[in-house]
């Protein structure tokens, strides 16, 4: 799902955020509360405690472990809620839609960010049996879906044996479709076409029984058609789920062994890790350890998401739940780790890696005096969200701040976001930036993950400079294929495919500079699609290209959080452009003002802004200086909020703008 | 910061000599033309004096208006075209509302209570509005008797009323200057038709002919100011040119610039932004602000504070008053106070002013707002100051307010010195190089030795009054 829409519904979110400032501190005000009330809420289909004993109940082969995958809005949150509810899991009407979507942000965007797993009980008329009826275990374990979380999804989609590939009727398939169906793929699932919101005017299943056969060759046949709004055709599913997905393969004698899905931080009971028992059982007191930090732990509580925390005392192979085990921050629970039985040797569970940070980008507390509680935030952020690097840094027009690496831009975006709505704060982000390699003609290498840490004029030569790239993408009606391709050239991109997936729908496949991506791509392409191109991207391998500093300048001084990294043929264009930028936001002082572009000692663009002409209050009517004052109180508090590099006052705004433009034409 | 217990008035020069000169003889009206000296702000500084505590000012407003200009967001009563006051203003013609309004005013006026019973005259009594002169001259007197009953008046106060063109004649004015004004603001504003109607002001250039004219023909009546706005819609500099050029000609003692303001909530607030045609840019608006310093100081009148000039000695005292933050009393809806070191603004629609005048005399009124703290009387003392030729004298600063904040301040005006925003003098308010006043600022101890003031230059720093002023704030209020 999620990269093109999510970014899509950023635009809505802005408007939100202006109408709704109270859905702020609703969100921080009750969140907390919402996870002590989830406890225990009878409304949530409380069955009651499920027993270690009953849990035994179910072998393997009465687990079935799945994912649902689709593109954004396509209707997975809807579809999850309405098997939750056929099971008895929660009952219907009650608590919120989008169940297991907790954060605000995952509601608002539509998206899944955090991994949840929850456990149905379903009794399974078979049709070949017709007198047993057996329940069985259902584990639907929910992943995040966008690109930036592409690692996290495919360690959700390793605990899965199978997957409903959800398709909305009237859309097909979309560009996220095909990325989730790919992960899924070569996670070896067994894939369920799911051909949702059939009861639109303008669905067409057979359509998209032509492009699953055409793109991923799925015999039509295979193809559910449901309408998670209506309920109609829902009753075939969690038969095809049973009958269709393989149990989970492990090995019930064996030592225990069990997949990290993903952790979250509760104030009071620590850190609480979604595992799958792959092998063994795991069972309270147990002692665990972690493959990857060799730390040991002793289990402390375990049970099931049903859908709330169910402490069972046992969880037995192939099931997937919860374990409290001690762990102080999220950071020691790494998303893909293997725990496993404290003093035996284990073979660790495969494709483990260590997050990856490919977007970068400067924050600093909005009010300069908020160091102090933007830090705290960032603190408290970090312990439910441990794949962002932080460290500390500083600017001479920003003052301290943090360095953040992001998994991709979505991950950043949300992170402001949480940032914002959970915890109040309120940033400067600088332009987003890619980790670039410079090599120098002494052999030297670094790494750049902030620009203005790199020498504008390092006094050697630069032998070489890679920059990240993305395969991108792009599905799009056929009649905007043309300015499609001319955007992806002026990103500098290179395409690697152009096809139709049907009569009106072409599929466009681009190599991409990381960089190119980062900031307004995705608007542009909305801009010139009407609104229709789906866009999803994968990282690829680092490409040489020809990349320069460039520094902006305000009457000589460098203002460090401007700088930026542009490829030398654009440097002109993108100097020019912000300068022009900056002029527009800069406010006129009582001197006059060069704003220049520079590479190395090189001015690639100016401009001037003059001096202001004129500010003053004409009259003190009739001695009554309250509401002069007034009036220059709040020209000094106007001043105050200002960033400041030499003499010059720089308006907040004027940095905001600058994420606004970096690549655009 | 703040070392000293501060009197609660200005450690300003208070009293300048030309406020208790008497009036200067006819024969210098003209005179000093030639006079565009050294210093712009002629009556040389006297020391300091006890701090006088009682206010010496009077501000009375007069709120009726034959209709509201476009520009105007004053607290006013429009009474309608039909109320033109016939010449003579015979007790027939005079309209209920103006007697009602007067009744409650001197119902204020006898309700409030001097500061000191020792009787500090007052010096100047000020009747704005509106438009004063639709006030009948009788109920002008009745005013004036009240507050000489009240707080007395001095010998030869200064009593000034705000006349609009078309709504006086000579018998009307003699009569005034009968009762005792002897000062007279005329709202001429412009010397175009269009833009008189552009303004909605009730009256024409015709209009402003004959005023002018029964002004300066007015036995007894020798110090009179010009007002003129600049920055109007379609204000081209050829027409402002020709307003000042009027404005010289008819040789009044004073003249006023207001360069136009776009208030909120006013008809022009809804039809024009700052800056945007048809309102002259930005750039023009600076330019026509030069442009009547230029002429007026060629002919002869000083630039005393941001939007006024005058001829030596022609200073408005009672606006003196407000700028060197002296206490002032005030009456009338809208109007604001400042006594005993508290600002207090009346209410601004009549019903509420009439409700809290019952409760001044009732004696049930305290008022809310907290007496200004030291702070504050910083901000006051520098905002208004600075709004003046004479400047801030750093001195008197220092002793109320610390010398580290004065050199602070300094510090913080070093680049616009060297700019040429803003000038500092020696004691005898010779402008400093800005190496000197560099190196007075090099250390606390030598701090003072050679700056005495600094004032914003003319016209180029008063045209920034408001960020150099607020830069300012920022020193004393971070």
């Amino acid at each position: 799902m999620a990269g093109a829409a999510v970014l899509r519904r950023s635009a809505r979110r802005i408007y939100r955020h202006l109408a709704a400032a109270p859905a702020f501190s609703r969100s921080v005000l009750q969140q907390p509360k919402r996870l002590l009330s989830s406890q225990s809420s009878p409304e949530h289909g409380a069955r009651g405690a499920v027993s270690g004993s009953e849990l035994a109940l179910y072998p393997p082969e009465r687990v079935r472990n799945f994912s649902i995958i689709a593109h954004v809005d396509h209707g997975k949150s809807t579809l999850a809620d309405r098997l939750l509810e056929l099971t008895g899991t929660i009952q219907k009407g009650h608590g919120q839609p989008q169940y297991l979507d907790k954060l605000q942000v995952e509601r608002e965007r539509g998206i899944t960010v955090k991994a949840q797993t929850a456990t149905m009980f379903y009794r399974h008329v078979s049709a070949s049996q017709d007198s047993d009826t057996p329940k069985y275990l259902l584990n639907l374990i929910d992943t995040p879906g966008h690109v930036d979380f592409s690692y996290e999804v495919s360690r959700s989609l390793a605990a899965c044996q199978g997957a409903l590939l959800v398709v909305d009727a009237a859309q097909g398939v979309q560009a996220q479709t095909i990325a989730n169906f790919y992960l899924a793929f070569e996670s070896n699932l067994s894939i369920i076409p799911v051909i949702n919101k059939i009861d639109q005017p303008t669905a067409d299943p057979d359509n998209v029984k032509d492009q699953l056969k055409r793109l991923f060759d799925i015999d039509p046949s295979e193809a559910l058609l449901t309408s998670a709004k209506t309920g109609q055709g829902l009753e075939q599913v969690l038969p095809a789920v049973i009958e269709r997905i393989p149990s989970p393969p492990g090995k019930c004698d064996a030592p225990v062994r069990m997949l990290l899905l993903d952790s979250y931080y509760d104030e009071y009971k620590g850190v609480i890790c979604h595992v799958a028992i792959v092998d063994g059982a795991l069972r309270k007191g147990d002692k665990i350890a972690s493959a990857a930090t060799g730390r040991a732990y002793e289990v402390l509580d375990v049970g099931i998401m049903h859908p709330e925390l169910k402490p069972t005392g046992v969880l037995y192979t192939g099931q997937v739940g919860y374990v409290i085990s001690g762990m102080r921050s999220t950071k020691e629970a790494r998303i893909g780790d293997t725990l496993h039985q404290a003093k035996s040797t284990v073979e660790p569970l495969p494709g483990f890696k260590p997050a990856k940070h490919m977007v970068f980008s400067g924050l600093y507390p909005a009010d300069g005096s908020d160091f102090e509680a933007l830090s705290h935030a960032i603190e408290k952020l970090t312990c439910n969200d441990a794949s962002v690097s932080i460290t500390k840094e500083t600017s001479n027009a920003l003052g301290m701040g943090f360095r953040c690496g992001f998994l991709g831009l979505l991950h950043m975006d949300v992170f402001h976001q949480r940032l914002e709505q959970e915890y109040g704060a309120q940033v400067i982000s600088t332009i987003p930036t890619v980790p670039y390699i410079f090599e120098y003609g002494d052999g030297s290498k670094v790494q750049v993950e902030n620009p203005a840490a790199l020498a504008s004029n390092p006094g050697k030569r630069v032998a070489a400079c890679w920059e990240p790239t993305v395969i991108a993408t792009i599905i799009i009606p056929s009649e905007y294929v043309g300015p499609v391709i001319m955007l992806c050239s002026e990103r500098r991109g290179e395409q690697l495919e152009y096809t139709f997936i049907d009569a009106q729908r072409a599929l466009l496949k681009y190599q991409l500079p990381l960089k190119e991506i980062i900031v307004d791509f995705y608007n542009e392409l909305k801009g010139i699609t009407s609104g229709y191109a789906t866009f999803d991207y994968e990282d690829s391998e680092y490409q040489q290209s020809d990349l320069v500093k460039m520094d902006i300048l305000l009457n000589g001084q460098p203002v460090d959080a401007m700088a930026t990294i542009v490829h030398n043929q654009k440097a002109q264009r993108v100097g020019k452009e912000l300068v022009e930028k900056l002029k527009k936001f800069i406010e006129r002082q009582m001197f006059e003002i060069t704003i220049q572009a520079a590479i190395g000692s090189k001015v690639i663009a100016r401009e001037t802004l003059s001096a202001m002409r004129k500010n003053v209050l004409a009259k003190c009517y009739g001695g009554d200086i309250t509401r002069k004052k007034k009036l220059l109180e709040k020209q000094k508090e106007g001043k105050k909020r200002m960033k400041r590099v030499g003499s010059v006052d720089i308006p907040q705004e004027a940095f905001h703008e600058l994420l606004k433009v970096s690549n655009s034409k | 910061m703040l070392r000293l217990a501060f009197p609660l008035v200005s450690h300003l020069p208070r009293t300048k000599p030309a406020a208790v000169r008497p009036r200067p003889p006819l024969a210098r009206r003209y005179a000093s033309s030639a006079s565009t000296s050294a210093s712009s702000f002629s009556p040389p500084p006297s020391p300091l004096l006890p701090p006088p505590l009682p206010p010496a000012s009077a501000y009375v407003h007069l709120p009726f208006c034959r209709k509201r200009c476009h520009y105007c967001d004053f607290p006013i009563v429009a009474l309608g075209s039909s109320s033109a006051p016939s010449p003579g203003g015979g007790e027939a013609a005079e309209d209920p509302r103006i007697v009602d309004y007067v009744q409650l005013l001197l119902r204020e006026v006898s309700a409030t209570r001097p500061v000191s019973d020792d009787g500090v005259p007052l010096e100047t009594v000020f009747f704005g509005g509106g438009t004063p002169s639709l006030v009948p001259p009788r109920l002008v007197a009745t005013i004036l008797d009240a507050l000489r009953a009240r707080f007395g008046l001095s010998a030869c106060p200064e009593v000034s009323i705000e006349m609009d063109p078309g709504t006086f004649d000579a018998a009307r004015l003699r009569e005034l200057v009968g009762v005792g004004v002897n000062r007279v603001s005329l709202g001429v504003q412009a010397f175009q038709e269009d833009l008189l109607r552009a303004c909605g002001r009730a009256h024409g250039v015709k209009e402003v002919h004959e005023a002018v004219g029964i002004v300066t023909a007015c036995e007894g009546l020798q110090n009179w100011s010009m007002d003129l706005i600049s920055s109007l819609p379609n204000q081209t500099q050829e027409m402002w040119e020709e307003s000042l050029r009027c404005t010289v000609d008819a040789r009044p003692t004073h003249v006023s610039v207001y360069d136009l303001q776009i208030e909120q909530g006013t008809k022009f607030g809804q039809m024009y932004s700052p800056g945007v045609f048809p309102l002259p840019s930005d750039t023009e608006s600076a330019n026509f602000y030069k442009i009547a310093s230029k002429r007026l100081s060629e002919a002869g009148y000083n630039h005393y504070e941001i939007s006024s000039y005058c001829k030596p000695g022609y200073e408005c005292k009672h606006n003196l008053t407000y700028w060197q933050n002296r206490p002032f009393y005030a009456f009338g809806l809208g109007s604001a106070s400042y006594i005993n070191g508290i600002r207090y603004s009346r209410p601004r629609r009549t019903k509420e002013y009439a409700e809290w005048v019952q409760k001044l005399e009732d004696g049930t009124w305290c008022h809310e707002s907290r007496s200004s703290d030291m702070k504050d009387m910083a901000l006051d003392v520098v905002m208004l100051s600075l709004r003046t030729a004479w400047g801030l004298d750093l001195q008197s600063f220092s002793k109320s307010f610390g010398k580290s904040l004065a050199l602070s301040l300094c510090n913080t005006f070093k680049p616009f010195v060297e700019s040429g925003l803003v000038i500092a003098m020696d004691m005898d308010r010779r402008a400093l190089p800005h190496i000197d006043f560099e190196l007075d600022l090099q250390n606390e101890d030598d701090f003072g030795s050679r700056v005495a003031f600094i004032r914003l230059s003319d016209p180029d720093g008063f045209l920034l009054s408001n960020e150099l002023i607020s830069l300012a704030f920022g020193i004393i209020s971070p």
